[in-house]
């Protein structure tokens, strides 16, 4: 078993230069993906603290808002009581318009738009948690224009910007590592071809002396499988790289901090690293199988 | 060991079949020359019996191996019991003469401590004990086919093919590498020497099987290469 390592990283050796495009074009690739990974696991629990969090707002009118301080009058009663019995919603809380104006207060403190903003301009609302977060638009069409309604507005639909965002980024890097997969796949293919043709003299003595056929072409397999390998340890270790120096200041800014949950460390180095590992040895050998199958006839 | 029946193979390329019907047989421990000229259909025959091609029709055995038909997984057991030499020598020029040698072992998956020990007892049979060491390019063209016999005979074969071993070398050599392949016969190793060299086949004095266009000539337990041509 020996003899074939060896003669694996001799064939490595001897195209050092298409060895190492092979190594580069395949760690671009599976960076791709990881990052695509890493945004699809941000989206999933962007979701998940989101439906948590969002609501249908239902805004009362201004005579409501301007004396209900507790919910007690007819209007706000009946409403209450009408979205508490809907199979829809999960619960109803009412924030009155003092309320909502501290709430105002401390989401944007130190802020100047505060200096704009005066309770008045504030409507009181039922705050609706819905059971099933996607279906708040039921609630939005069956309350607005109702007596004392000002309007009624599903929270998910603001959120649905910044998934939209992170679906197209998520889209865009699967996009192209298909098209680096390609040219990975192609370079892996190539190198076989010219490892196996700078080699047949030695490959046809082995086949003469009696070396089996499996065992003339492991050494290729290997080469393909360590170029897989390689290759996914250099993108996790980029995907490393690009988290410390990229995204963990991207995050800590104003902008997004607090908005999309962070990628953690454990994220690219326990589940990401060890998919790409997997997924670069599988496909690596898969090409190198089919390779060797199709053009390789030692 | 070896017996050929009707076997003939054509080319897709060419008309004329490379051999024609031809039927032989040779025992276990035999010397055999198999002459002709050239396109007579010799190097078609050797190819047949490593199974490097397959025959139109007819059948080929070597030992209870019936060639043509053996599935392509089990064509190395085969090739590992059969020895093959050739004009232009194919020795791994990267490689010392011992690792020559010890490259038919190690693609078989024998054990190092057995290659350790196999290596230089068939480096001395070949008169090469000295020169392990030595890259291919040092050696003169006797030496260089005498490590090519001794890749062939290191896994102790029980034939050993050899293809116009003496081509490429002066007379003298050649005598020396018969010598060689003599003694290797006398082990009990069937040896088939396919051959222009008409010195060397009168010299001998061993059967001759002579192929003319494909078709079995002459076949003489004790001849010479002939003058009738």
């Amino acid at each position: 078993m020996m003899f074939v390592w060896r003669e694996a990283f001799a064939g490595l050796r001897r195209n050092l230069t298409m060895s190492i495009a092979m190594v580069i074009t395949t760690a671009i690739s599976l960076g791709l993906l990881g990052a695509g990974l890493l945004a699809v696991r941000t989206i999933d629990r962007t979701e998940d603290l989101y439906y948590s969090l969002i609501a249908v707002q239902v805004a009362l009118d201004e005579p409501t808002s301007a004396d209900d301080r507790d919910c007690s009058s007819p209007v706000c009663t009946g409403l209450r009581g009408e979205l508490e019995a809907n199979p829809l919603v999960a619960s109803v809380e009412y924030e009155s318009r003092d309320d909502a104006f501290a709430r105002f207060q401390r989401i944007y403190a130190g802020q100047s738009i505060l200096q704009l903003v005066r309770p008045q301009s504030l409507p009181a609302t039922l705050r609706v948690t819905m059971a099933d977060p996607l279906r708040g638009e039921e609630i939005v069409t069956q309350y607005t224009g109702r007596p004392g309604v000002r309007n009624v507005v599903d929270q998910r639909s603001t959120v649905a910007d910044l998934f939209s965002f992170l679906g197209s980024v998520r889209n865009a890097t699967f996009g192209l590592a298909v098209v680096q997969a390609l040219a990975a796949l192609l370079l892996i293919s190539n190198t076989i071809q010219l490892s196996a043709f700078t080699r047949r003299t030695e490959v046809g003595i082995m086949r003469l002396v009696g070396a089996s056929r499996w065992y003339t072409q492991v050494p290729f397999l290997i080469e393909a499988v360590v170029t897989g390998v390689v290759g996914a340890v250099l993108a996790t270790g980029g995907l490393v790289l690009g988290k410390i120096f990229f995204l963990d200041r991207l995050m800590s800014g104003r902008l997004l901090a607090n908005t999309i949950p962070p990628i953690g460390m454990s994220d690219v180095l326990g589940y990401v690293g060890p998919v790409l590992v997997v997924v670069g040895a599988v496909i690596a050998t898969a090409t190198g199988y089919v390779t060797l199958r199709l053009y390789v006839r030692t | 060991m070896i017996r050929l029946e009707n076997v003939s193979k054509v080319y897709p390329t060419s008309a004329r079949p490379a051999l024609d019907d031809v039927s032989v047989e040779v025992e276990r421990g035999e010397f055999a020359f198999l002459i002709g000229p050239s396109g007579s259909g010799k190097s078609t025959l050797l190819r047949l019996l490593i199974r490097e091609d397959v025959p139109s029709s007819g059948t080929v055995w070597v030992a209870n191996w019936n060639v043509g038909g053996l599935a392509g997984r089990r064509v190395p057991r085969l090739r590992q019991r059969m020895g093959c030499v050739f004009q232009d020598f194919r020795l791994l020029p990267n490689k010392t003469v011992a690792e020559n040698v010890a490259f038919a072992l190690e693609v078989i998956g024998k054990p190092r401590h057995t290659i350790r020990t196999v290596v230089p007892e068939v480096l001395d049979l070949v008169n090469l004990a000295g020169k392990a060491d030595r890259m291919p390019s040092e050696l003169s063209g006797g030496e260089a086919q005498r490590v090519a016999i001794a890749r062939a005979f290191v896994n102790r074969p029980l034939v050993l093919l050899a293809d116009e071993p003496t081509g490429n070398l002066d007379p003298e050599t050649s005598a020396g590498i018969m010598t060689l392949l003599e003694r290797i016969n006398r082990t009990g190793t069937t040896v088939v020497m396919a051959t222009h060299d008409r010195q060397i086949v009168d010299s001998m004095r061993r059967r001759v099987v002579e192929l003319s266009a494909g078709r079995l000539a002459r076949d003489d337990n004790r001849g010479v290469y002939g003058v009738a041509r």
